[in-house]
């Protein structure tokens, strides 16, 4: 037992150490914005991906908000990439950030990631994509994606009619936001039996990837009325491979998101329709929330759905990309 | 690790360093008991708390499976146990109609309530109404005995969206760990009514007839003229 103890007490001091670095790090102060050493509280903006314009948007809009309020941004790219984000929590918490504005790249994967942060005093608050747990974040901020989905899919029925074959292109598949889209357009077109979907393939948000995607599933199918896709960054991609296949005015397209392209295909009638998400109230409620919290307030919500509007060539006008054309 | 002083001359035994013997199988020993110790330390640890667990693939299955949320059992019991007894809580429709034309915003605000960053309201209401239109999947009433305007239609075709699970102010998102469960709960609400309460709708319901009807109603901000309301029932009598 002395040789186990002798073997396992220099591991504990470094963990020890560790964490004691962690924890001296964080000089917080209460209320001014300001840490103990005189300067602004720091606040991270972690974000699944910088290669799609709405996540370049929504981080952009969480770092100049935050800003605003007088603290430190800085924005991690996690590159759709769990070992990324990981690390880029380990480094926050190291480092002594003193909140987390976070877009996951996983449902489950994410949560430990959280529950680091939160271990270390670091609150979280998530934004567009939820993690599957509710004690670990101090509030998510999330779009309505499955009512969205259960409005689009009723003007896919609307447009395409209540027969004809499609496609859907999924997003993520660890992702929440790829099946409550999947399963509220679903909650509606299923219920024709006349609407066939011959081919359902994941292309990870992805644009690129969607136009592979999309130039593979029209050798198969090359007489199809509709693609349905989980975010308009895969619409642009599988409207790219229509174009180059010829058949952009044959087949229907949906998105999902509210980007800026898409948008304006919608009003060129080149795109049938798609959900508007509000990534800059997401990203504006999330650095409020932190304030608020940063400066004492513990009452939050833990969920907090942000509704979704169609976006069609009825109702383009009143919308820009990634909001209404108020904003 | 080298002893100190270096080497300078060798015995049957060890290394003799001029200041002591040096003896390699007292190290050897020393490396031994530490290997040991960690082995036996390391293998106690995993016994009490395992790094992992194998278990046959049919036992994981049914495990998952146990886990997993069943929509239809919560809704069973959310339909009795919470649902249906909470009708007594229902604004009347036509309180409600008259309180929105007056001041939609207050109204919105005293009768309805809205579901996180959102501009519609949904509503708990019932009424007794009198079916003046049977459309092909829509029942269209009117709440007086004199009146022929539509005050209140009720689909009796598929139904779509989260009226009921949003309306009645019974669930809470954020008692709900995945969103998806959350949206298998609405999606198992309206198949309930689909099966339980729209048939005697579709069944009985002819122009003339008396209905009483509790529900839920969804409407948007910018609706101007909320006539007909769209309720979705989870009670419809025909009287």
């Amino acid at each position: 037992m002395k040789a186990l103890s002798g073997n396992l007490i220099p591991l504990a001091l470094v963990l020890g150490f560790a964490a004691g670095i962690a924890g001296c790090n964080r000089q917080t102060a209460e209320g001014d914005g300001r840490r103990a050493d005189g300067g602004a509280q720091r606040v991270a903006v972690v974000i699944s991906t910088l290669n799609n314009p709405w996540f370049v948007v929504l981080a952009e809009t969480a770092r100049d908000r935050a800003r605003e309020l007088g603290y430190d941004a800085m924005i991690f790219d996690s590159q759709n990439d769990p070992a990324n984000e990981a690390a880029h929590f380990e480094n926050i918490v190291a480092s002594g950030y003193d909140a987390v504005l976070f877009n996951p790249t996983d449902a489950d994967g994410s949560i430990a990631n959280v529950r680091r942060a939160a271990a270390a005093g670091i609150p979280v608050f998530c934004m567009d994509r939820e993690i599957n747990a509710t004690d670990a974040a101090v509030s998510q901020i999330l779009s309505d994606n499955y009512a969205g989905c259960v409005a689009l899919g009723q003007y896919f029925v609307e447009e395409v009619g209540e027969e004809g074959t499609y496609v859907e292109l999924l997003g993520l598949v660890g992702d929440n936001n790829t099946w409550n889209r999947s399963q509220g357009f679903h909650s509606v077109v299923d219920r024709f039996p006349g609407l066939k979907m011959v081919a359902q393939q994941s292309a990870d948000f992805d644009r690129a990837r969607a136009l592979e995607v999309m130039e593979a599933i029209l050798q198969a199918h090359p007489d199809i009325d509709a693609v349905f896709c989980g975010n308009d960054a895969m619409a642009m991609g599988a409207y790219q491979a229509l174009v180059a296949a010829g058949k952009a005015d044959q087949v229907k397209v949906f998105g999902f998101d509210g980007a800026d392209d898409v948008v304006q295909l919608i009003a060129e009638g080149k795109i049938v329709a798609t959900g508007m998400q509000f990534p800059k109230v997401m990203a504006q409620t999330a650095a409020e929330y932190a304030d608020r919290y940063l400066n004492g307030e513990r009452d939050f919500p833990q969920k907090v759905p942000v509704a979704v509007e169609l976006v069609t060539r009825e109702t383009v006008d009143q919308f820009v990309g990634y909001g209404r054309r108020e904003e | 690790m080298a002893p100190a002083g270096g080497r300078s001359g060798a015995t049957s035994e060890g290394w003799s360093t001029g200041l002591q013997t040096f003896h390699p199988m007292t190290t050897a020993k020393k490396r031994l008991m530490t290997g040991v110790t960690a082995a036996v330390a390391a293998v106690v640890v995993c016994w009490f708390l395992p790094p992992f667990r194998v278990v046959p693939l049919e036992v994981a299955q049914e495990q998952s499976a146990r886990g997993a949320f069943r929509a239809a059992e919560f809704v069973e019991a959310f339909w009795h146990e919470r649902l249906l007894t909470s009708v007594d809580r229902a604004v009347d429709v036509a309180a409600l109609l008259e309180a929105l034309d007056e001041d939609p915003a207050a109204a919105r605000g005293r009768y309805g309530r809205t579901l996180g960053l959102s501009t519609t309201a949904y509503f708990f209401v019932s009424g007794v109404g009198r079916v003046v239109e049977v459309q092909r999947s829509a029942v269209v009433l009117a709440l007086d005995e004199e009146a022929t305007s539509p005050a209140v239609i009720i689909g009796t075709g598929p139904l779509f969206g989260n009226a009921v699970r949003d309306g009645s102010g019974l669930l809470d998102v954020s008692d709900f760990p995945n969103s998806q469960d959350f949206n298998a709960v609405s999606s198992e609400i309206n198949r309930r009514i689909e099966e339980d309460v729209l048939p005697v709708l579709r069944e009985e319901a002819a122009v003339g007839a008396r209905v009483r009807f509790v529900g839920c109603v969804e409407l948007a901000e910018a609706t101007r003229d909320p006539r007909p309301l769209r309720v979705v029932p989870i009670v419809a009598e025909i009287l």
